[in-house]
Order: structure tokens, then C-alpha cells, then sequence
């Protein structure tokens, strides 16, 4: 077998395992981050300052009933959670972690697979990893469920135009679709007078990266865009029925999907693993961790968005909005090309 | 080689077994899922093909139609008409099964007057290496030489969505909203002690015009607004 594609598939391994356990921790994070917010202790009980709950909650959650409806649709049912947590971590696929290193006089690339069309595939099972709730709330044969499969159908249609339509600047930009290609024209600097800036995009792209963050928080259903499942109105949303290991898949997805779209987000607007001093995929950590804290911290300060003005921010203010900065982008880049 | 032979084999028997589901499934929600699977195999072929904005675009599109379709069925359809909505007539299976004969003699002739593998189009490895790589070249043509044809599906589909918001409108006799109606607020709150004589005054001045835009009604007594069924014949006995 090629050299090459065996130590992707390795790597893809690799990347796999990583992401399910910074996911584990990903939860206690969030508490630990909500419990400061709000003046609380939250987990330590389990392990040193709680570091074990993750753990105990998995085994809890994995020895529970997995309880099935009488009148769900049954292999719909089952299907439906497997089918969200395996497409959440495939996006990851296309991320780079770093240039390449050497591994026992092997050439490794840190990242799995680099296509032309990465941001189109990360987009692509973008728009899979929905079908994984519209299906489980359509299955479990429940009202609440059905509502809160409708909600998130018509949420991620809306926002996923929007987060397409929002990286066009940064393409317009960059001249590609690789993600490798968007990251190394980053790296790059850029000289405005005595100013010397890393060339990252969400320099010449703020408008771009402020609506994809707001695209990027409904897409993955979260606070304060987490109608599919409002608490309030529809008990649980599309996981209503859901319980033990099936539930723990749709929390995995959502988990998941967080992290991915955090370090996504890094890559395209903040330069991925380029740093001020020694380059390397710490500096995509810590970009990725300060997007998962943004979305805690509106998590425990926004209120949860009415219906109506969720749609109405996506087709009313998002998407004139993207459309303007496409179209300035276009001109600028030909200005700057002297064609215009 | 031989394992991309086995793969592409595999693409297209789960692609179409799925097509097959899709029309014999009798629950739509399930012939849409088989739609999905028969989609992502063909995008998965596109990919061996080295196509991979096709792939892409495939997905990405087909998927969201099929998600729409999705929510068609499942806001359209009444869940206990699925049966009938099975049901066939006479009349559209002999229809069916003819367009279906149509179809595949068209196929077969296709097929038959020519070779499967098309003439190869302008473009070589060179080209697509000068432009810059696929989507650059893809991008070229698009927008050099089908400019008219890219002009017109957009208007078309501008077309589209101005219906629909002109066909979503709020209809304009409708009745007048809620918040267009005189709007009073219904206070149970009385003065104590008033309970047993209502004062004269109160009576005359239970209507109070309050500075916003709704009025206040004042309650004569605490049960003024509030009934319970059966609480009044009850009265009247003990009254009598």
C-alpha cells in the first residue's frame, strides 16, 4: 500500500480518538465554565476537581435502558442518532493540523486528506449531519419529537445558506477551496504602512466572520439558537424519546460538531495553526478553545431566540448583509487585481 | 486497479438497490431516505471519477431537496391516508408501466446507436493544469461561455422566489390582527368592603381611560368576570 495513504488513514485514527475524548472533557469544560458564570461549583465530586465525571457520565449513559416507542418508526429510530455521530467527526477529515512532520524518516502530513474542494465538503456533511435529527424526530412517533425535527430542518436550511454564502469573501480572497492553500496565504504577512499583521481573513473579512460565527452557532443547534430542542416549549426536541447510548450518540454529534466547527472557524478567519512565535497546531488549540468558550459564555447570558426572529435574522439582516460584503469583496479584489 | 473496479461495482449496487427501495418503499419518509443513499453513491462515484466539486455540489444540493421533500411529506401527508396514497388505480399503473417501457427503450437506443465512453471534451489534464485546477476551470466555462444559460436559471429561480413571497403574502381583507381591535384590560381587583352594597359611583366609573392605548374595566365584584357552570342555579335556589 502507498506510503502516503497509509499514514492518512493512521492519522485520521489518531484525529478520531483525539476528538471523542476532547469531547468527553468538552462537557466538563462547559459545566466547570457555566458554574463560574453563575456562581456555582459545578463538578467535583467525581475524580480530582471532578476530572472523572466525563467518564462516570459515559458509563452511566452506556448502561442505561435504551427505551424504544411502541409506535415509533423502529429502524428509522435506531438509525437516526448513528447516523448524526458518524457524520459529525468526518468534517475533520479536511482540517490541517500543522505542516508536515517526520516520523521514523516517514513524511507525515498533519491532516488527513487535502482536497480541492474542502470547504464544499465540510459544508456537504454539514448539511447530512441534519438528517440524523429531522429523522429521529420524525421516528419516535412524538409530537414534541416531530416539532422539533421541523424547527431544526428549517433553521439549518436557512443558516447553512448563510454560512456558505459568508466564506465566498474568503475564497473571492484566497483564489481556492483547499484549506491547506487558505491556511499557508495566511501565514503570510501583511504590511499596511509601519503595521506589519498577520495576513489572517478575519482582518480583510470582519463582516464575513462575525456572520459566519452567527451561522456557525445555529447550525450546530446551540444556545441561543437551540429551538430544536427549547427546554421550555418542547421538553426535549427531537431527543425526547431518545435514552441511554442513542441519546449519548445525538450529545456526542452536538459536542462534536462544536468542536469541529470551532477549529474550522479558526482555520479560515484566524490563520489555523500560524502563530506569533513557533508555528504549530498549539495555536489551533488555543484558537478552537477560545471559540468553544464563546459558545458557553452565550450559552449562559443570551436568551433563547423566539421562531420567528430566528428566521427573520437569517433571511432579513444575514443574508442582505452577505450579499453586500460579496459584492464589495468581488470589487475590491478586482481593484486590486487592476482590472477594474 | 482492480480494487477501484470492486468499489465502483459496490458504489453502483447499493446505488441501485436504493433507487429500487425508493419506488417500492411504501412509506415516503423511507423512499426519501433511499433517495439519499442512491445520491451519496453517485457522489461517491463522482469522487472516483476525480470530480470532486461535482461530488460536492451533488451532496450539497440533493441532499437539501431531499430534506424539503422530507418535510413536504411529512407536513403534506396525512400519516393514516399512507396506505391509499399507495393505492393504485388501474388507470396510472398502465400509464406508469408505459412511460416506464418509454424510458427504457429510450435508454437502450441511447445506448445502442452510441459507445458509452462520450467523445472527450476540450479540456485535457494540461488545460486544467494551465487554469489552475478544477474549480478554476469549471469556473472559466461557466462564466465565459454559458453566461446566458447561468443568467437565466438565476432569473428563473428569482422568478421563483418572488411567487412564493407574493403567494405567502398576508392577505390584505383579511380580518383586522388582534392588536388593531379595541384592546381593554379586565381588572378583578374592587374596592374592599364594596362587596356586599356595589357603590353607585363605582358602577358609573367601572370604565377607566387609562394613558396607554387600552382602557381598564374595573370588576364590580370579585366574581363579576368569573363563572362556575352550574354555581348560579345553585344561587338562585337558595336565593328563592
Amino acid at each position: 500500500m502507498d506510503a502516503n495513504l497509509l499514514s492518512s488513514y493512521i492519522f485520521a485514527v489518531v484525529v478520531l480518538n483525539v476528538l471523542l475524548g476532547l469531547m468527553a472533557y468538552m462537557t466538563y469544560f462547559e459545566r466547570k465554565v457555566m458554574a463560574a458564570m453563575q456562581d456555582r461549583v459545578g463538578p467535583n465530586r467525581t475524580g480530582p476537581v471532578g476530572l472523572l465525571q466525563p467518564i462516570a457520565d459515559g458509563i452511566k449513559l452506556l448502561t442505561k435502558e435504551d427505551i424504544i416507542p411502541k409506535h415509533a418508526d423502529r429502524r428509522i429510530f435506531l438509525l437516526a442518532p448513528l447516523l448524526s455521530f458518524v457524520l459529525a467527526p468526518v468534517a475533520a477529515a479536511v482540517i490541517p493540523f500543522g505542516d508536515s512532520i517526520n516520523v521514523f524518516g516517514h513524511e507525515v502530513n498533519l491532516y488527513v486528506a487535502d482536497i480541492n474542494v474542502a470547504a464544499l465538503y465540510f459544508l456537504a456533511i454539514g448539511s447530512m449531519g441534519v438528517y440524523g435529527i429531522i429523522l429521529g424526530g420524525y421516528a419516535s412517533a412524538n409530537r414534541y419529537s416531530l416539532l422539533g425535527g421541523l424547527r431544526s430542518a428549517a433553521q439549518v436550511i436557512s443558516y447553512e445558506i448563510i454560512l456558505g454564502l459568508s466564506l465566498i469573501g474568503v475564497f473571492i480572497l484566497s483564489g481556492s477551496l483547499s484549506l491547506v492553500e487558505i491556511v499557508s496565504q495566511q501565514s503570510e504577512t501583511l504590511n499596511l504602512g509601519p503595521l506589519q499583521l498577520p495576513n489572517w481573513f478575519i482582518l480583510s473579512q470582519p463582516l464575513a466572520f462575525v456572520i459566519f460565527l452567527i451561522a456557525a452557532v445555529a447550525e450546530t443547534n446551540r444556545a441561543p439558537f437551540d429551538l430544536p430542542e427549547a427546554e421550555t416549549e418542547l421538553i426535549g426536541g427531537f431527543h425526547t424519546e431518545y435514552s441511554g447510548f442513542r441519546f449519548s450518540f445525538f450529545f456526542l454529534a452536538e459536542y462534536i460538531s462544536m468542536i469541529i466547527i470551532s477549529l474550522f472557524a479558526a482555520t479560515i478567519f484566524l490563520g489555523g495553526t500560524d502563530g506569533p512565535i513557533r508555528d504549530g497546531v498549539w495555536w489551533l488549540a488555543i484558537k478552537a478553545a477560545i471559540f468553544l468558550f464563546f459558545y458557553i459564555w452565550l450559552r449562559t447570558t443570551v436568551p433563547r431566540f423566539r421562531y420567528d426572529q430566528l428566521m427573520g435574522l437569517a433571511w432579513k439582516v444575514l443574508l442582505p448583509l452577505v450579499l453586500i460584503n460579496i459584492l464589495l469583496t468581488g470589487f475590491i479584489r478586482l481593484w486590486g487585481l487592476g482590472m477594474l | 486497479m482492480a480494487a477501484e473496479v470492486l468499489v465502483f461495482n459496490l458504489l453502483s449496487a447499493v446505488a441501485i438497490v436504493a433507487a429500487a427501495a425508493m419506488i417500492t418503499m411504501r412509506n415516503p419518509i423511507h423512499s426519501a431516505i433511499a433517495l439519499v443513499v442512491t445520491f451519496v453513491n453517485v457522489a461517491a462515484i463522482f469522487v472516483m471519477l476525480r470530480a470532486e466539486f461535482l461530488a460536492a455540489v451533488q451532496i450539497i444540493v440533493y441532499t437539501g431537496a431531499v430534506l424539503v421533500l422530507i418535510l413536504f411529506v411529512l407536513m403534506l401527508v396525512n400519516q393514516d391516508d399512507l396506505p391509499e396514497f399507495h393505492g393504485a388505480k388501474p388507470l396510472q399503473q398502465v400509464f406508469g408501466f408505459g412511460l416506464g417501457i418509454v424510458l427504457l427503450i429510450e435508454i437502450g437506443a441511447a445506448i445502442l446507436t452510441r459507445t458509452v465512453v462520450a467523445e472527450p471534451g476540450p479540456w485535457d489534464e494540461q488545460g486544467i493544469a494551465q487554469a489552475g485546477g478544477h474549480i478554476q476551470s469549471i469556473g472559466q466555462v461557466l462564466y465565459s461561455g454559458y453566461v446566458l444559460p447561468i443568467q437565466a436559471t438565476a432569473f428563473v429561480l428569482l422568478l421563483a422566489t418572488i411567487g412564493a413571497l407574493f403567494l405567502g403574502r398576508p392577505d390584505e381583507d383579511e380580518e383586522p390582527t388582534p392588536t388593531r381591535r379595541p384592546v381593554a384590560t379586565i381588572s378583578l381587583a374592587h374596592t374592599r368592603g364594596a362587596d356586599d352594597a356595589p357603590l353607585p359611583q363605582l358602577q358609573a366609573a367601572n370604565v377607566k381611560h387609562e394613558a396607554g392605548d387600552r382602557d381598564l374595566i374595573m370588576a364590580r365584584d370579585a366574581d363579576e368576570f368569573t363563572s362556575i357552570p352550574g354555581e348560579d342555579d345553585e344561587q338562585k335556589e337558595r336565593s328563592e
